[in-house]
């Protein structure tokens, strides 16, 4: 018999790798139906008492999530997720108890316990998962799966995937809505931003950021190739409104979430990527890779209010200090921006020939901490000196950092 | 044994798995089809089903996702010793060197990546070409002044640039322009102070090959130093504006596309430094020899210089404010010029533009006479008040007075239809005034269109 339970072990994980569907959830825990986690982190040290202390590091090539210590700067662990996982974003549960994250490469979601750092759960989802957030409550974990034109909607509580939400087309960044009754969610394969009804968990309506011009027949190479459509809907600071950059249109649609309709195109730059919301909710900002520019728009207008000249392959806004920090990932360089009178104020070398990722903010707006994947480190930039630090040693080809509470935390 | 798979949802399957009594998922609720059969057998079937697994998976991974290790040279920095032995950390007797080394990853990559990744690579290895072709057709009806030559006829200028592009070092590009035109502008019947069409200014020879640009530009000083070294054409460094400087794009006049004090007639051998820290602020010096009949690189030199600060005016957009000075001893003696370039966005979609220059100048006989003057102002709308999101369309006016005497008031006014990222058709009307010294003033409406792609 024991042959036939390693034919067994074979054939269970020959079936995840083939069908990559919702088999049974694995779990690391010694199960305590209710409170899984409480069980399988029993008896382990705890390694981290304050989860606000510590910034996450995502790395796709080690395949784990690193934990450095805001305050050192050192590493205080890693949790190794499997092979060829391959993590796209991590984000931290509002109570900081755990941190999830999607592995692109296994179809899996994956919940690691913050105390202990130890994986408690894997649990299979559709395909790619990347892009992922929590409702309000915490009570839901929602995993994009962008392959799978899906959300995974898993319970934290029983910490399963309690329902799989069809319908979506190449579903990317998900925003709920403060009182976590809606889950808007950015179709990259499309030009609509879908409204989830959280109560439901099914897709509730859509709504058109745009339409196409009349003259995008003559131009199908555009409107037919590789479709740019809706990466995220970047909600204001009240959450009464959202704005939805989309590529191929150039424009950002504002979408009032009273009523779930939208009330305004803004024209921006050319392939805007998303909006970024300052922290003050007063512009919003898109960074525009068809033309290297940024747009800002004032949000008590909904116009933009400048277009500045930007870097190529631009991924991520942080704010901090006053100043817009803009990633262009190609350049080896972060632009600068006054957040105030939107000039442009310089530039930061990071280096030669590398690849930028993304960055989070510290919750004080003080310290970005920039994701640099060739070189496998994690830069801090200082948001009034401008000075810049390398971290070595955090894991290989980290992809995107996130602070517990920080108004900094995107994936790209 | 192993029940077949069974269809959950499209594109979705569930296996389970009954084995001897061990039932996983839904399989435990249901009577194992192998029951009864000798343990064996159910081995047998069980070790069928895994092989027919393990083929598809083998498959899978062969045909759509790759997972062998990644390789990729990465720079490092190491220590080394005065024995030549290498260490990761620093110490005493050890100097930090810069070197390369192969480094395996390990990232499961779909075959769609890695083909981006691979084409990618060649296409930043390869020369890269770009062509902007155009089309401009041109109609002369004169509205005052004795009857010319020009008046009712017809003009059409083809124009067509390869543009080459090709990385040489950190930073290091090499660019080249050929140019081939071929046609009849209107301004030989019309003889204007300013071309009426701006790509009339790049006709040298009908009919052939012209190189108009050839040089090598690099990156210095945490790449805030631009320099530019070769066969340039300085007003592509000097003298910008957002909303009127493209004959290609905005207006087809060259009295709303170029400053005519600048005094460029040709490009030529030079240099252009700019110096942009990213800050809104640049600054820019040049030279250009700008006569293909110098004997030496003294002759027919331009010296230009330019500051420029980008501001953001209240609540009104950015704006971008240039001023330059220039000397030009194409006469044999120094002149010397200024001018000011400014385009100042209102709203969002209007953005207002002026120019502005005073140039020393004198007779056939080396006699100083009054300055050259011009100025030119109008505005563009984009991204609002046009029928197809991209489209443009923009009004100027440009007066051009020379110290001889002679003067030209000229305005247009142009709609640019973006049909394709690739293809844009405009349309133009342009009433044009000469008014000569020595002769009546006349004046010409000039309607145009112009077809232009590039690629």
């Amino acid at each position: 018999m024991a042959n036939i339970e390693k034919l067994l072990t074979v054939a269970q994980i020959a079936c995840a790798l083939v069908v990559g569907a919702p088999l049974a959830a694995q779990d690391h825990t010694q199960h305590a139906p209710g409170s899984p986690a409480a069980v399988a982190t029993a008896g382990r040290p705890v390694k981290i008492t304050d989860p606000a202390s510590v910034v996450l590091i995502v790395n796709r090539d080690s395949n784990d999530i690193g934990f450095m210590d805001i305050a050192t700067h050192k590493m205080i662990g890693s949790v190794f997720l499997g092979n060829n996982v391959n993590p796209h974003m991590a984000m931290m549960s509002h109570d900081g108890r755990f941190v999830v994250t999607g592995g692109t490469r296994a179809n899996k979601a994956y919940i690691i316990d913050v105390a202990t750092l130890t994986l408690v759960k894997e649990i299979p989802v559709g395909f790619a998962p990347e892009h992922l957030a929590f409702s309000p409550d915490g009570r839901y974990y929602y995993q994009g799966n962008p392959d799978d034109d899906s959300i995974s909607v898993i319970d934290m509580v029983s910490m399963t995937e309690i329902k799989r939400i069809p319908g979506l087309v190449e579903p990317l960044n998900i925003t709920f809505t403060p009182d976590g009754s809606k889950a808007y969610i950015g179709n990259y394969g499309a030009h609509w931003v879908g409204v989830i009804d959280v109560t439901r968990h099914e897709l509730a309506k859509r709504i058109a950021v745009g339409t196409p011009p009349a003259v995008a027949k003559l131009d199908p190479d555009r409107y037919l190739g590789e479709i740019k459509g809706v990466s995220n809907a970047s909600m204001s600071a009240d959450g009464r409104y959202l704005y939805a950059a989309d590529g191929d249109l150039g424009i950002v649609g504002v979408i009032d979430t009273r009523e779930d309709k939208l009330i305004k195109t803004i024209r921006v730059g050319a392939d805007p990527w998303r909006a970024y919301m300052s922290h003050d909710g007063r512009f919003a900002v898109t960074v525009n890779n068809g033309d290297e520019t940024i747009s800002v728009i004032d949000t008590s207008k909904n116009e933009v209010v400048a277009t500045l000249e930007g870097g190529p392959d631009m991924t991520g806004v942080n704010f901090a200090g006053g100043k817009a920090f803009v990633i262009s990932a190609t350049s080896g360089f972060v632009y600068v921006y006054n957040a105030t009178t939107w000039e442009p104020a310089g530039r930061i070398k990071i280096g030669l020939n590398l690849q930028l990722e993304t960055a989070t903010t510290d919750v004080a707006d003080q310290k970005l901490y920039l994701a640099v994947s060739t070189n496998h480190s994690i830069y801090t930039i200082d948001a009034a000196t401008e000075a810049v630090e390398r971290i070595t040693g955090v894991g290989l080809y980290p992809w995107g950092t996130h602070v517990m509470s920080s108004k900094d935390n995107y994936c790209h | 044994m192993m029940s077949r798979p069974h269809l959950v949802k499209p594109g979705h399957f569930a296996l389970s798995l009954v084995l001897a009594g061990v039932a996983t998922g839904a399989a435990a609720q249901q009577p194992a089809s192998g029951q009864g059969a000798q343990p064996t057998q159910r081995e047998q079937e069980l070790q069928n089903r895994v092989d027919q697994l393990e083929r598809r998976v083998g498959e899978l991974e062969s045909s759509t996702v790759l997972s062998e290790p990644e390789t990729i040279v990465k720079e490092i920095q190491v220590y080394v010793d005065e024995n030549g032995v290498e260490y990761d950390e620093p110490g005493p007797g050890r100097r930090p060197v810069v070197t390369y080394q192969r480094e395996r990853v390990y990232r499961r990559q779909a075959i769609s990546e890695k083909l981006d990744e691979a084409l990618e690579d060649a296409a930043s290895r390869s020369v890269a070409v770009g062509v902007d072709a155009a089309i401009v057709l041109q109609n002369v009806q004169q509205s005052t002044g004795e009857t010319t030559p020009a008046d009712d006829e017809f003009y059409e200028l083809a124009s067509a640039d390869l543009f080459f592009t090709a990385g040489l070092a950190q930073n290091t590009i090499f660019y080249a322009d050929i140019v081939g035109l071929s046609g009849t502008p209107p301004d030989n019947e019309v003889g204007g102070l300013t071309l009426l069409n701006g790509y009339a200014a790049r006709l040298g020879e009908q009919n052939e090959l012209t190189l108009r640009e050839a040089w090598l530009m690099t990156e210095l000083a945490n790449q805030k130093v631009q320099l530019a070294a070769g066969r340039v054409d300085l007003t592509n460094f000097f003298d910008h504006n957002a909303v009127a400087n493209d004959e290609t794009t905005q207006f087809l006049s060259d009295a709303l596309v170029n400053n005519p004090m600048l005094g460029l007639s040709e490009n030529g051998a030079g240099l252009a430094t700019t110096f942009d820290p990213k800050n809104g602020f640049t600054a820019r010096i040049g030279y250009q020899q700008s006569s293909s009949d110098a004997a030496n690189l003294s002759d027919a030199l331009f010296y230009l210089a330019e500051v420029g600060k980008l501001v953001t005016l209240g609540d009104l957009g950015e704006g971008n404010y240039r001023v330059w000075f220039r000397t030009d001893n194409s006469s044999g003696q120094d002149q010397t010029a200024w001018g000011i370039s400014l385009d100042q966005k209102v709203s969002a979609a209007v953005t207002l533009f002026l120019r502005a220059g005073q140039a020393e100048t004198s007779d056939d006989l080396g006699e100083p006479l009054d300055d050259d003057e011009y100025y030119s102002f109008g505005f563009q709308l984009k991204n609002g008040g046009t029928f197809n999101p991209e489209d443009a369309w923009g009004v100027g006016f440009a007066n051009t007075q020379l110290g001889a005497g002679d003067e030209e008031d000229l305005i247009e006014g142009y709609y640019n239809l973006r049909m394709t990222q690739k293809l844009q058709l405009s349309f133009h009307l342009t009433h044009v005034t000469e008014k000569f010294v020595d002769a009546e003033e006349v004046g010409y409406f000039v309607p145009g269109v112009r077809l232009q792609a590039s690629f």
